[in-house]
This record gives structure tokens, C-alpha cells and sequence, in this order.
């Protein structure tokens, strides 16, 4: 065949034309459009078979027509058309797996960056029964989530629809996390243990629990916070009496390999370690304790090398440090892991802190100021507020709402030249006056670019997403 | 549908249907064949890959072996651009799909602008059917501080320390993050860019909206070497003008920049310092309006003292840096003021009386005073009925907001005999209350503009912008 192709014409090379037709309908497309839905898919393969053939030949697929005219377009141009809306994203998924081209699919739906200061609520995700959200986990990182209400475990997938609930032989789960793709590790405030469930069977796969052949109290101890690194799980349990320590678990064999920072709990310094974080990257453990009474906030953040066991670095409040801010315990403490920083949201000021675990020293703390006075906090009371890192971003959550704090780009300087230390950071409310009024934020996560925020005593978890649609309403 | 393309086009003498066989052009779309002619894919523009289609020899049926082009694309949505094409109008069927779906495929076949001007043309702006047609929500707390549009309709929103800007179809955002704590004054300088400035804050940013850095900082160096403030920015085609303040509040001034130049700074006009105890040099401009017509610069600004309200208003030589008019207001100084292009006058909406008045630019002599066109007893009012009031100009009309309602004033031709016979004055201008009912009064309308063939108004206390159409041209 020659060549009457101008250089200008995008995606017309008359050779590669293929001719499908689908439960009766004719579609003709190219081999490079069929195979940009990856080289294993259905549809590649069948357009390898067909490569030989004429023109006039049409390969048969005995499927829907109106759907595969949807999945053509999101092959054509990487982008799902809005005719799709007429189709339940489960009715595309489903399609999509059968033409093998599920990952485009799945990329086509996922949200874009996450950006706080543009961010709505897209949806609630409420299980059908006991909706009261105790624990939930968004580690998957691809906007999945896995939530715990009442000894269930309801898994929702990346386009946030509701894939299995499994019933545990716990009452409460009070920590959950996904330590395989389908082993989930739960405990419970109110059970002894740490116990791995199949997320997709329900079958109780085994558990951890703390014994001391020297020390008989040490039992019936409980699971509190957990977290994973790719070879380990580390958990932290505590006892009736207070006792506690770190087990960190084999992630392939699901046994206890060692034990760190076991101590006596009967101080807010030797307390249980309430959240648990490893990073990547320095290979660090974070372990935090926050606990509140009559007089107000106490806690410590402890760094560990998991290897050796050793405390890296440590600080307590109130007490310990050169602290800058007398008097002003943290509420809250959260870990960035893809950027090495710690941030903590004070109780009684509200501010909040950035620490580089880079440069740890007696006071590393750096307050973020913002210049903006409309949303200065008055009073002096005693606060409950959340934070979390996610995206360079930092999401507090208070009583009066959910605000994010996110960096301003830097200017474009010709020389490249970077401000050294945090940049300025801006502060803006994620919600509405009427979000607020919901309840008090319990817990925030990001996941897969969604923000999941779960409220004390509300049914459900709240999707926050950014998106480029602009959601017009009409109101003719 | 039209039997030839020619119908299309003035300029084409053949107009009989008798078409030489070589103009009509098969093309093969996602397995459906479309036919047309040169003429109509010509239409699509030089930038579009459509029209070089008809360019090509060997498309056309003269060649012994046709080869009918083929697109990987959606045959429907094709079908519809080929109507488009051919009419210059989107068929009905269009609505069928969502106008964001048209667009990337018409962004595929590089026919945008035809698309745009047939959806979002300024030309197709009709103040008297405007109405209330959508809103464009704003995520987080804060409520619009200022918004600026573009020619055809796209428009930037700034609110707290964001600015959210919506493409001309207003179906796609995007919010960046500056360093203001308000953006007091926005102005589109593209659909990409645009130049702001708050009263708190020193410099004028250009920033890029898109990927959300800023381009440049503009700053005036002011004789006390204090920061400067941005009080108000306006725009022609060729230049950008900002009023600086001094941070300290002693000196100010009205830069001009030239916009196709990289910014860079043309002349220093309106340079005020306070050394005396003359108050109107304490009063930087507050709105800067460019009358093309006249090649002048408007420049108001207002000073509220235990006296009352007192302003001034001047049109600038921008050539010469000289005032080439002005009037001083004391007795029911204006609130806002606006000049119209197309109408040759100037209106304000005065603060006391909240009525609307105006001076014709035709004949301007330094005698001339405000015409009332509502009841000029009100001016010696107290009670500053026309505080916050907005007026603005929109191709022949002239729109001024009184609380939450919106005023429409355009003017009636009548000829010279009729005006004596029925005591009209020299110049008729006409009032209407824009909106249905359920539409009028709301919260204080805080911000006004145009583009492409709407209007956008934002609300005090309301997180969207309201946008206004005729209902005839909603897509």
C-alpha cells in the first residue's frame, strides 16, 4: 500500500487496520489503539490473529456493543467519555477485565493529585450494617480502603466500590492493617492479640501474642498500634497493667522474630505507643503516645532502629527538650515518610510544628505561621486536633473544621536557587461551615490521592477528592 | 443540512450544486463513512489537520486508486463537528453528550476555536435576555474577593489565598495556591495568566495559573523605598496598569507596563506624594479604566473622612503622563464609576443618592457636571444609599448592582425632533431590573463581569459565581 499519510495526520497508517465487530455492531480501529491497552489483553491478541488477514475481515466478540464503544474511546484518546456515565463503574470494571484492559481502566478513574486547598466531597462510604467506622486503613496507596465496623472488615477497591466483608472473632477492631495484598492484620482494645485474617475468605490465619516465660503478668495483652515495612510487622501491645513493648512479626511466616522498647507504662512517658510508623526510607520506626487527663496533654514521640533496637532520638512533652513552647503539649503527631518529617498539632495553641528527622536536636521543632488573620484561633482552651501528612500537604482536623496547609510554589528563580528549611505555608479550610457540623474528625488518612476522614459516632467515611471538573450547577 | 458547502461561504462564486467531482472528499472514522467537500474541511481552519486533508491530491477521487483517509476516532462525535463545519451552528444532537467530551475530540482535530465560536462568542451576548442559568461552586470557606474574565468567557476567581480559574466552556478548573492572604485585584491577562495584587501585600504578581508559579514581580519604587501595594490593576491590549500605594501610605502612583513586552515599564503617570495637607493626593486610584476610543486612561479614587466622601476622577494621556480631564467630587461623590466605550460616557452610581449618573464624553469641557437619570433630590441624602454599589459596561449597555438586585441601563436612540416634542433630554438613557423574581435581591453583589456571551457576579457571604446567559445559547 503507499504512503499517502502528511506528516500531520496523527494515528492514520492505513496498515494495522482492524475491523471488529461486537455483538453486531462494526468498529474499526487500529492495532496500535488495541494494543495500547497493554500487550496481554484480550483485545492485543486478538488483533495479533487478525494481522494477516485483509481488510474485509472482522473479528467476532460476543459482547455488549454500547460498552465496548466506551472502552474504544478510553483506548483512543486515554480518557473515559462521558457516555459512560450511563454504565455502573462495576458494569465497566467488569467489562474492561474481560477485554483485559482493566489497568486503563483503572488509571482512567483514579483521581487526579490530591490538592487540599481544591478539594469537595465526592461521596460517603457507609456499610450497609453497624456504619460506625472503628478503624480503617488506606495503606494500599492506590485509593483503596479497608474499614472496620463492629468485627467486620468491609474491603473497598480503588474505584471505591464495595468488594467483600469478612466477620472476624473480634467485637471491636480498634487497629487495622493490610499487611499483603490479602492478609489483613487486626487487634482490638477489647481482645488479647494480634490476629491475621484472608480479607477475601474470612479465615483466620493466625495471631500474635506477647508472652514472657519470666514474667507471668505479661498476658492477655493487647494489639494497639500496627505498622509494616515490606519483610516486617511491628505491633504494639500493652497489658492490664500497663506494661508494653513492640513485637516486630516475619511478614512471610507470621511469627514473632523480636521485641524493642519494651517498658514499665506507668508514666505517659512509658505509655503504649498509640500510633506506629516505619519509613521507608531511613528505615526508622516511629512510635508516639498521646495521652489527655485533668491537666491537659501529655505524650513522647521515640525513634527506633528496628535492626538494632536502639532509640534513635526521643522527646516527651511536657518536659523534655529545649522546648520553645512551655506549656503547649502536642495533641497529635503524624509522620511524612516520603519526605522525612515529622509534624505535630499542639493542644492548646493549635499550632502546628514541622521537624526534619533529618536534623533531629533538643528542640527541632518549626512553628508554621500564617499571615492570614481570618482564621487565627481565639481562646485558650484545650483542643482535640488531628494531623496528617499526605501529599506535602498537612491536614489538620479540628473542631471547627478540616484545614489543610500547603506550600507555595516556589518562584522561578533563574539561578534554581531553593529556600532551604519548610517554605511558606498557607492555610486554608478544606470543608464547609456545614462539614464541620457533622462531628469531630477521629482520624484522618490519604490514600490514592483521596483524603478518607472518619467523625466521631458518624455512620461512614467521608471521600474528599480534588478534580478538574469544575461541577456546574444549573439552577434555570 | 445544506446540499453544498459553498452555501458556507460569501466569497464563493459557484453556487449552483453542480460540484466538480475531485471536491468531494471521502474520510473513513472509526468504520463509518463520512462524505464532504474541500470547502467544508477548509473551514476547519489552517491549523487544523482536517484541512490539509482537502490540500492533499491524492485524497481526491481524480487519482485512479482512491484512498479513503482513516481516523482511529469516535464516528459520532465526528459527525457532529462535520454539521458544525458545514452550518457553522452545533446541531441538536450534540446535546446528546457532554460538552466536555466535544471539546477533547475537537481539541483531537485541532477545531477548538470553531467550536468556541460557536458556543462562547462575545458577539452573541444579549443583555436583555440574560438570566440566571448556573453556578460554579468553590471548594474550602472563603468567599470571591475579586474575579477577571477573558474575552471568550474564561474566568479566574480568586478567593482567600487561591485562585480558581475556569476554561471558557467553565467545565474544567483549576485552583493554585498564592502567597496573599487575599487577592484584592485580578486581572485575566489570558486564559493561562493573570495579574494580581492585594492592599496588604507588596508587588503586582503575574501568575501563571496553570502551573501555578508566579512569572514575574512587578514593584514601584517609591521615593520613601517602602514596600508598594496593589490598589487596583487594569488592562488594555497592549499595556497593564497598576496604582501602587507606598507601604507606608505616603506616595502613590499609576504604572503603566507594556504587555507584549515582557512587562516592562512604558511611563510613570498620577505620582502623588504627601507633603502638604492636600487630601486628594493621599487618595491612590481604586479603578483604572482604558477608553480605547479615546486612547485615555480613568482613573478614580475615593477618600471617606468625618466631611463625608470626596473623589476624584481623571482621565490620563498615557503618551504625555498629563490629565486631560478631571472632576473633583464632594457633594454625593461616586461609589464606583465606569466609562463606556461604545456609548461615549461615563457613569458613576453616586454614594448618597445610590442613583445612577453620567457625563457625556463627547463634548468634554472642564464645565461639564453629572446628569442625574433618577431622582437628583436624593443627592444631599445622608443616609448613603449607594455605598458598595458596582457599576460596569458591557458592549452598549451599562449594568449597576444596588444590593443584591442588578440594574440594566442602555440607552434609546431618538431622534432630535421627538426628543423636543416629548421632553427628553439630550441623551435617553432607560432602566430595567435584570433577573426573574425568584432571581432578584440576595446577598450584596460584591464583584461584576463579562465574557464571551455571559455574565458573572459574585455574592457577599457565597462560595460560587453566578453565572448569567441567555438560556437560548446554554449548551
Amino acid at each position: 500500500m503507499e504512503c499517502w499519510d502528511p506528516n500531520n495526520v496523527p494515528e492514520t497508517l492505513p496498515n494495522g487496520r482492524i475491523k471488529l465487530n461486537v455483538g453486531g455492531k462494526l468498529f474499526e480501529t487500529t492495532a496500535s489503539t488495541v494494543r495500547s491497552g497493554g500487550s496481554e489483553s484480550l483485545l492485543a491478541a486478538l488483533s495479533n490473529r487478525s494481522a494477516g488477514n485483509s481488510l474485509s475481515d472482522s473479528v467476532f466478540i460476543d459482547r455488549d456493543p454500547e460498552i465496548f464503544s466506551v472502552l474504544l474511546s478510553l483506548l483512543r484518546s486515554n480518557r473515559l467519555p462521558t457516555t459512560a456515565r450511563r454504565f455502573s463503574k462495576q458494569e465497566l470494571l467488569d467489562e474492561s477485565l474481560y477485554y483485559g484492559i482493566d489497568s486503563v481502566f483503572r488509571t482512567a478513574i483514579s483521581p487526579p493529585p490530591l490538592s487540599g486547598i481544591d478539594a469537595s466531597l465526592v461521596s460517603t462510604i457507609k456499610p450497609a450494617s453497624d456504619g460506625v467506622v472503628s478503624a480503617f486503613t488506606a495503606a494500599a496507596d492506590d485509593g483503596s480502603i479497608l474499614i472496620a465496623h463492629a468485627g467486620q472488615i468491609s474491603n473497598y477497591d480503588c474505584s471505591l466500590v464495595h468488594s467483600s466483608s469478612i466477620r472476624t472473632h473480634l467485637d471491636v477492631i480498634s487497629s487495622i492493617r493490610r499487611v499483603w495484598p490479602d492478609i489483613t492484620a487486626v487487634g482490638s482494645e477489647a481482645a488479647a492479640g494480634l490476629h491475621f485474617y484472608n480479607s477475601s475468605s474470612g479465615r483466620h490465619l493466625g495471631s500474635a501474642h506477647w508472652t514472657d516465660p519470666s514474667d507471668p503478668r505479661i498476658y492477655k495483652s493487647r494489639a494497639v498500634a500496627i505498622s509494616d515495612s515490606p519483610d516486617s510487622v511491628f505491633a504494639s501491645f500493652d497489658c492490664k497493667h500497663g506494661e508494653n513493648t513492640i513485637l516486630i512479626i516475619d511478614k512471610s511466616t507470621l511469627k514473632i522474630v523480636s521485641e524493642l522498647g519494651r517498658q514499665s507504662g506507668n508514666a505517659a512517658k512509658s505509655s503504649v505507643p498509640g500510633k506506629l510508623t516505619w519509613t521507608p526510607e531511613m528505615n526508622i520506626l516511629v512510635g508516639s503516645a498521646v495521652t489527655c487527663g485533668a491537666f491537659g496533654y501529655a505524650g513522647y514521640i521515640r525513634l527506633w532502629d528496628p535492626r538494632s533496637g536502639e532509640v534513635v532520638w526521643e522527646t516527651s512533652e511536657p518536659g523534655s527538650g529545649r522546648s520553645s513552647r512551655f506549656g503547649d503539649p502536642f495533641a497529635d503527631v503524624d509522620v511524612d515518610s516520603d519526605e522525612s518529617t515529622l509534624a505535630k498539632v499542639c493542644s492548646k495553641s493549635g499550632d502546628l510544628a514541622v521537624a526534619d528527622m533529618r536534623k533531629l536536636g533538643d528542640d527541632p521543632w518549626i512553628y508554621l505561621e500564617d499571615p492570614s488573620t481570618g482564621m487565627r484561633r481565639v481562646g485558650s482552651s484545650w483542643e482535640e486536633s488531628v494531623v496528617h501528612c499526605y501529599r506535602k500537604q498537612l491536614f489538620v482536623g479540628r473542631t471547627k473544621g478540616l484545614e489543610v496547609w500547603s506550600r507555595t510554589e516556589e518562584r522561578e528563580f533563574d539561578g534554581g536557587e531553593k529556600e532551604c528549611g519548610f517554605g511558606e505555608y498557607r492555610r486554608n479550610y478544606v470543608d464547609k461551615v456545614e462539614d464541620a457540623e457533622r462531628g469531630m474528625i477521629r482520624r484522618i488518612e490519604g490514600g490514592g490521592n483521596r483524603l478518607f476522614v472518619c467523625r466521631e459516632n458518624v455512620e461512614g467515611i467521608e471521600v474528599w477528592e480534588s478534580s478538574n471538573f469544575s461541577g456546574t450547577v444549573s439552577v434555570l | 443540512m445544506p446540499p453544498f458547502a459553498g452555501s458556507m461561504n460569501p466569497s464563493q462564486d459557484s453556487h449552483e450544486p453542480k460540484l466538480e467531482s475531485n471536491s468531494i472528499i471521502t474520510i473513513n472514522v472509526g468504520g463509518q463513512l463520512f462524505q464532504t467537500t474541500k470547502q467544508t474541511l477548509a473551514l476547519a481552519g489552517p491549523k487544523s489537520f482536517l484541512s490539509t486533508i482537502s490540500d492533499d491530491r491524492s485524497f481526491s477521487f481524480s487519482s485512479s486508486q482512491p484512498h479513503v483517509p482513516f481516523f482511529d476516532r469516535d464516528p459520532e462525535l465526528f459527525s457532529i463537528f462535520l454539521s458544525l463545519l458545514r452550518t457553522g451552528n452545533l446541531p441538536s444532537t450534540a446535546k446528546a453528550f457532554d460538552l466536555q467530551d466535544l471539546i477533547f475530540e475537537a481539541h483531537f482535530y485541532g477545531i477548538e476555536s470553531v467550536l468556541l465560536n460557536s458556543i462562547s462568542n462575545p458577539s452573541q451576548f444579549e443583555p436583555f435576555t440574560l438570566e440566571k442559568s448556573m453556578l460554579l461552586p468553590l471548594n474550602g470557606r472563603e468567599t470571591p474577593s475579586s474575579i477577571s474574565t477573558t474575552p471568550f468567557g474564561s474566568v479566574h476567581v480568586a478567593h482567600g489565598s487561591k485562585i480558581t480559574s475556569f476554561d471558557w466552556s467553565l467545565t474544567r478548573k483549576w485552583t493554585v495556591l498564592t502567597r496573599f492572604a487575599a487577592v484584592d485585584s485580578l486581572v485575566a491577562l489570558s486564559p493561562v495568566l493573570a495579574a494580581a495584587g492585594a492592599t496588604d501585600f507588596s508587588g503586582l504578581q503575574i501568575i501563571d495559573l496553570q502551573k501555578g508559579f508566579v512569572r514575574k514581580i512587578l514593584n514601584w519604587d517609591n521615593s520613601t523605598k517602602s514596600g508598594s501595594t496593589v490598589q487596583a490593576i487594569g488592562n488594555s491590549n497592549e499595556f497593564l496598569f497598576t496604582s501602587f500605594e507606598s507601604s507606608r501610605r505616603n506616595s502613590n502612583s499609576v504604572m503603566v507596563y507594556d504587555l507584549l513586552g515582557d512587562f516592562r515599564p512604558v511611563i510613570e503617570i498620577a505620582q502623588n506624594e504627601i507633603y502638604g495637607a492636600e487630601i486628594d493626593s493621599a487618595v491612590p486610584a481604586t479603578k483604572l479604566n482604558w477608553v480605547s476610543s479615546y486612547n485615555l486612561l480613568m482613573t478614580s479614587g475615593f477618600h471617606s473622612g468625618p466631611s463625608g466622601v470626596s473623589g476624584n476622577i481623571k482621565l490620563w494621556d498615557i503618551k504625555s503622563g498629563k490629565v486631560a480631564w478631571e472632576v473633583k467630587e464632594n457633594v454625593d461623590c461616586f461609589s464606583d464609576v465606569t466609562v463606556s466605550d461604545n456609548l461615549s460616557a461615563m457613569f458613576k452610581v453616586g454614594v448618597n443618592s445610590g442613583e445612577v449618573f453620567f457625563i457625556d464624553l463627547r463634548s468634554l469641557s472642564s464645565d461639564k457636571s453629572w446628569v442625574c437619570l433618577g431622582d437628583d433630590r436624593k443627592m444631599m441624602n445622608v443616609k448613603k444609599e449607594g455605598l458598595g454599589c458596582k457599576i460596569e459596561n458591557h458592549g452598549n449597555q451599562v449594568f449597576c448592582s444596588k444590593g443584591g438586585d442588578l440594574e440594566l441601563w442602555s440607552e434609546v436612540l431618538v431622534d432630535a425632533s421627538t426628543k423636543t416634542q416629548d421632553w427628553l433630554g439630550d441623551r435617553v438613557f432607560r432602566r430595567n431590573l435584570m433577573g426573574k423574581s425568584k432571581d432578584r435581591g440576595g446577598s450584596k453583589i460584591t464583584n461584576l463581569s463579562f465574557g464571551g456571551n455571559k455574565m458573572f457576579i459574585t455574592r457577599k457571604d457565597e462560595q460560587f459565581v453566578e453565572v448569567w446567559q441567555s438560556s437560548a445559547r446554554g449548551f
